[in-house]
């Protein structure tokens, strides 16, 4: 493979690890996001204890907001993220370098980033083990994940990592819930370290998750999917799910040639 | 905004879809929008047909455009594709696509749709020529 010493390098933890943690290089679209997320916060509610460290506003949201309300909370900010223009683009761009040596360089990217928010204790909005491939989702995706806080433990998410996977084929049980799954697997489970400021790619078709935010700070992370743009679809299809982002000329050539006689 | 439903009676690019639940995806798209939803037409099942899509141009009178369920339910014939699209945008009409959330309201954004279409009929095409790839020997 025609590949630099960084990329086979990085390329060898990819494959290894299951994730590459990367320092968010494009600085102007961290801060492009970050204060989108002290404007969706403000003007959700002036009850929002806005502190001078974006960080310990989003750390401390659970003592503005209740777990009840959270739902419509998250909704709104949600709302807010598909309505600006520009966010996409830069998700993207802050997570272009990592894109590059694990997926491709012509894109396409999910149509909406999700946003996750998990407040201490709070069991509402957990995500059992799964993988994203289980229900349909192409082998061809990889997510980028990207938190607003620091993530550590159980305010982080998980990764099975590919040395274990083969353990999960032996998984046999008489009722199914995916707990159990995880009970299986919680030994081996790597729970990431993240800052904010960095951004991870990991492979979605390992198993993956989080359980009961036991820290006294609350999580912010969102996740998207990219995938190279002729890679097969899975369930998720081009237009209704992704969205074709950095069509190269060729290509475009290619899609629109015809015999001139 | 008023609308005319537009859902397809045969498979449209490698999927079906039954035509109660496009029409379903249409009156929520609608709801959702804030759009005045007019009873579907429905295309014929004839292999490559569009004229109920074509008649439906026409006689689209005053009412603000047309909600396809989906793009993929566009000609895959570009040029008859334009054709269409030209014929609407001419009237000053709007063409929406229910699945994808997007619309049609002139020919500057008429391109990304056409790539994504363009790019559904390769993959079409493309499918074997994974396996080559997945077992080249580096
Ligand atoms: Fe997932």
């Amino acid at each position: 493979m025609f590949l630099n010493e960084f990329e086979i390098k990085q390329s060898r933890i990819f494959f290894e690890k299951g994730y590459l943690i990367s320092e968010i290089q494009e600085k102007e679209s961290l801060k492009y996001i970050s204060d989108f997320f002290v404007n969706a916060t403000s003007s959700y509610s002036t009850n929002i204890k806005i502190n001078e460290n974006f960080l310990d506003t989003l750390n401390d949201i659970h003592n503005s907001i209740n777990v009840e309300e959270l739902n419509s909370f998250r909704l709104f900010i949600i709302d807010s993220m598909a309505k600006d223009k520009k966010f996409r683009e830069h998700y993207y761009f802050l997570s272009k370098n990592l894109l590059d040596i694990v997926v491709g360089n012509e894109l396409a990217m999910q149509n909406r980033v999700n946003l996750s928010i998990q407040m201490p204790n709070d069991d509402s909005s957990l995500l059992p083990i799964h993988a994203d491939t289980w229900s349909g989702d192409s082998p061809f995706e990889a997510v980028v994940w990207m938190p607003l806080v620091d993530c550590y433990d159980t305010k982080s998410m998980y990764l099975l990592s590919p040395e274990h996977l083969s353990k999960i084929t032996n998984f046999k049980s008489g009722d199914e819930k995916s707990n159990d799954l995880f009970e299986y697997v919680k030994d081996d489970v790597e729970w990431i370290k993240i800052d904010y400021g960095q951004v991870m790619i990991f492979n979605q078709s390992l198993p993956h998750g989080n359980i009961i935010n036991t820290t006294s700070e609350t999580r912010w992370s969102m996740n998207c999917r990219f995938k190279s743009l002729f890679s097969p679809y899975g369930d998720k299809g081009i237009g209704e799910f992704f969205e074709p982002i950095t069509t190269k000329p060729m290509t475009k050539l290619g899609l629109n040639y015809n015999f001139p006689f | 905004m008023k609308l005319r439903g537009y859902v397809f009676s045969r498979p449209f690019m490698n999927e079906r879809v039954p035509q109660n639940i496009q029409n379903l995806v249409l009156r929520d798209f609608c709801n959702k929008n804030n759009f005045k939803y007019f009873l579907s037409a429905t295309e014929y099942a004839m292999k490559d047909s569009h004229m109920i899509l074509e008649k439906t141009i026409n006689e689209i009178g005053n009412l603000d455009g047309i909600v396809m369920y989906s793009l993929r339910q566009l000609p895959e014939k570009k040029s008859y594709r334009y054709n269409l699209i030209e014929a609407l945008i001419a009237k000053k009409k709007v063409i929406h696509f229910a699945l994808e959330n997007k619309y049609i309201d002139n020919l500057s954004n008429i391109e990304l749709i056409d790539e994504i279409i363009n790019i559904i009929s390769i993959q079409n095409i493309q499918n074997n020529f994974i396996e080559k790839i997945a077992n080249w020997h580096e």
